[in-house]
């Protein structure tokens, strides 16, 4: 049984006469420990696709299975557990707490967790460290570049060791050194600790970091492929 | 999720906001205030009133001329009406007629002032008997002696002083056999009382008791009293007293229909059943006007907390996007009014409790009243609570607001 199962799923925004149709027919299977771009031009239903994997959104029709499980299997309140338990998300606007420190934001899965306070500080710390931002940690998001938000926001999405990690454009906002660094991290999730990884971006360069792309366009999968020379950051660091 | 989180939170997060969380709770502030120093002052004042009260002596029965009166505008009413007479003393002392009375006294107010050679002094001058004053305060002359019947009876021109009319006449030199002048009518000091203080409405140290008959001959030029003290045997026949003193009375006068009585009498325990009345009326009223104040600052904080979730959509969004439960968002919110509330609640106690100490101050020091200042536990304890249900009663409506939001929609919000 594949983690993530989506058959003929649809999404359509809005209803009576003005209806946009973000999503139609998708159908793919993810296994546990993939890492996986998923491309397309702005406005093809990334963002769209990813909330509902993320089940943040519901589709209108079609079928979308996490673990074998639907939405609907679930109360409200579990679904919650879920998301703070099994999923990671970086949001294309990294959505940290603007007033809040690095600290304070990457704790913040822990405290819906149900793990002890005590130990929060060391978790969170943990996973600072692991992206290399131990220094700036009592900084708040508006003393920080792009890059290291982004790292504060994947430091986030990692705190309860979740096995998927949904990004959504996380090097978008970046330079291409910083993106490195921040692909770097990624890449090592996947390889290192067999995280399956959902990655949304529309640069062809940075889908190549992952082993498999899926492309959409206006709603659709047009194409759903391995890559054939993934690429590795670490190499392009050094 | 965790209390000590929880509540860390919504302080940092009211703290942001300091001028607006202050401006927000200043309605509970106030009500909690006016709690405070309503229970505070209102307590002062009830032991204040009864402590003058107990003064009389649960033993004294007092019979005044007139209608009782319905309120203090009403009082003046007594003062004129000339229904006490003789008789109806004379009546009183049958045994007959009242079989629990030791002692009876008529009793005048003469207006006006004293001097001694070149000093005067306004005093509180009574037409009275001198043994009535002694038994009743339980206060006997210091110096000197109580005038008696002898003097009653001869309408002699004696006087006994309190101890400030002494020491504004007479300074530190002795003021027996000395002659003083009430009206042109010279009257000799016979005694003068130890200093007491305050006690049943007046100030004993400033009294000027002389037999009520001159009084009423040579000062005043009436034949009616303005009071009539009765002391009945003890405490325990005083109703039965009052019912015989009525039922005499009307008898002397020719009433048959009670509504018709032109005289009323006033026990101790009555003063104090009315006076218990009144602080309640009084009490009930202004808690009424402190509710509405508390209701007034609860939707003030419930439109503020309202702004806040607003404001907060995003951070609510993405705290329910990363696992936070509708009932997180709802108490995490709720804590933030309920916060904001109790701590209304504490200021509002403090201020009360320096307006109260201040009032207390006030008046022990510049209108020299016997006045005590207890600090109201019960309004602490009901002011936290009422401040903080306050905040929990008009959390809840902006708390569910912001735990039914979308984490979707609520991260895509400008
Ligand atoms: N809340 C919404 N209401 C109506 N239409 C929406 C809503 N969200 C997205 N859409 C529409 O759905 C389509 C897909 O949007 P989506 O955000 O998924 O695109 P995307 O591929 O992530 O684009 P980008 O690369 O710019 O982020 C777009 O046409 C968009 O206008
Ligand atoms: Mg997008």
């Amino acid at each position: 049984m594949a983690l993530i199962e989506v058959k003929n799923l649809e999404k359509i925004y809005g209803d009576g006469d003005v209806t946009t149709p973000a999503l139609r027919d998708i159908s793919f299977n993810i296994e546990s420990g993939e890492f996986i771009a998923v491309m397309g031009p702005s406005g093809s239903g990334k963002s769209t696709l990813l909330h509902i994997l993320g089940f943040l959104d519901r589709q209108t029709s079609g079928v979308y299975r996490f673990g074998g499980k639907t939405i609907d299997d679930y109360s409200k309140d579990e679904i919650a557990h879920v998301r703070n338990k099994k999923m990671g998300f970086v949001f294309q606007a990294f959505n940290l707490l603007p007033r809040a420190t690095v600290l304070e934001n990457v704790k913040l899965p822990l405290v819906y967790s149900g793990i002890k306070q005590a130990e929060w500080d060391a978790m969170a710390t943990d996973v600072i460290k692991s992206v290399g931002l131990l220094k700036r940690i009592k900084h708040e998001p508006s003393q920080l570049s792009g890059g290291e938000r982004q790292k504060v926001a994947i430091a986030r999405a990692l705190v309860n060791n979740p096995n998927v990690i949904f990004l959504d454009e996380p090097t978008g906002n970046l330079d291409s050194k910083s993106g490195r660094t921040v692909m770097e991290i990624i890449q090592e999730l996947s390889e290192e600790e067999k995280r399956t990884i959902i990655l949304i971006t529309h640069e062809e360069s940075t889908a190549e970091y992952a082993k498999r792309t899926i492309h959409l366009f206006d709603g659709r999968v047009v194409s759903d492929e391995k890559v054939k020379y993934q690429r590795a950051a670490r190499d392009f660091v050094k | 999720m965790n209390f000590r989180y929880t509540f860390k939170t919504s302080f940092t997060s009211l703290i942001a906001n300091k001028s607006r969380s202050a401006l927000t709770i200043l309605g509970i502030v106030i009500g909690i205030t006016a709690i405070m120093v309503i229970v505070s002052v209102g307590n002062g004042a009830e032991s204040l009133i009864l402590g003058e009260i107990s003064g009389m002596g649960a033993q004294s029965i007092v019979i005044r001329p007139g209608k009782q009166p319905k309120g203090p505008s009403d009082m003046a009413g007594t003062l004129y009406s000339d229904s006490l007479k003789p008789r109806d003393v004379a009546a009183l002392k049958k045994k007959s007629n009242v079989p629990y009375l030791v002692n009876v006294a008529p009793a005048v107010i003469v207006p006006g002032s004293v001097s001694y050679g070149g000093e005067t002094y306004i005093p509180m001058i009574f037409g009275w008997t001198a043994n009535m004053m002694s038994e009743m305060l339980n206060l006997y002359p210091a110096e000197g002696i109580n005038f008696g019947e002898n003097a009653i009876r001869d309408k002699a021109s004696v006087a006994v002083i309190g101890s400030k009319v002494k020491k504004e006449l007479f300074g530190g030199s002795s003021a027996l056999g000395k002659k003083i002048k009430i009206k042109n009518k010279k009257f000799r000091v016979i005694g003068v009382y130890p200093p007491r203080g305050q006690v049943a409405f007046f100030n004993v140290d400033e009294v000027v008791i002389v037999p009520y008959t001159t009084a009423m001959t040579y000062l005043l030029g009436i034949s009616h009293y303005n009071e009539i003290i009765v002391r009945a045997k003890n405490p325990e026949v005083v109703a039965r007293t009052v019912n015989d003193i009525e039922a005499t009375i009307r008898e002397t006068h020719g009433i048959t229909d009670p509504a018709d009585d032109d005289f009323f009498v006033v026990t101790q325990k009555g003063m104090v059943n009315q006076i218990k009345n009144i602080m309640g009326v009084l009490t009930a009223f202004l808690s009424a006007v402190v509710a509405i104040s508390l209701v007034v600052g609860g939707i003030g904080v419930m439109n503020i907390m309202l702004v806040s979730v607003t404001e907060r959509t995003r951070e609510i969004g993405l705290r329910k996007a990363i696992g936070a439960t509708d009932g997180d968002i709802l108490r995490q919110f709720l804590v933030e009014s309920v916060i904001l509330t109790a701590l209304g609640g504490i200021i509002g106690i403090a201020l009360g409790t320096v307006f109260s100490l201040l009032t207390s101050f006030i008046l022990t020091h510049y209108l020299d009243l016997n006045w005590s200042f207890s600090f109201p536990f019960l309004a602490v304890v009901l002011g936290i609570a009422v401040s903080a249900f306050v905040g929990l009663i008009f959390g809840i409506y902006p708390a569910r607001q912001a735990a039914k939001k979308n984490p979707i929609e609520a991260l895509r919000y400008e």
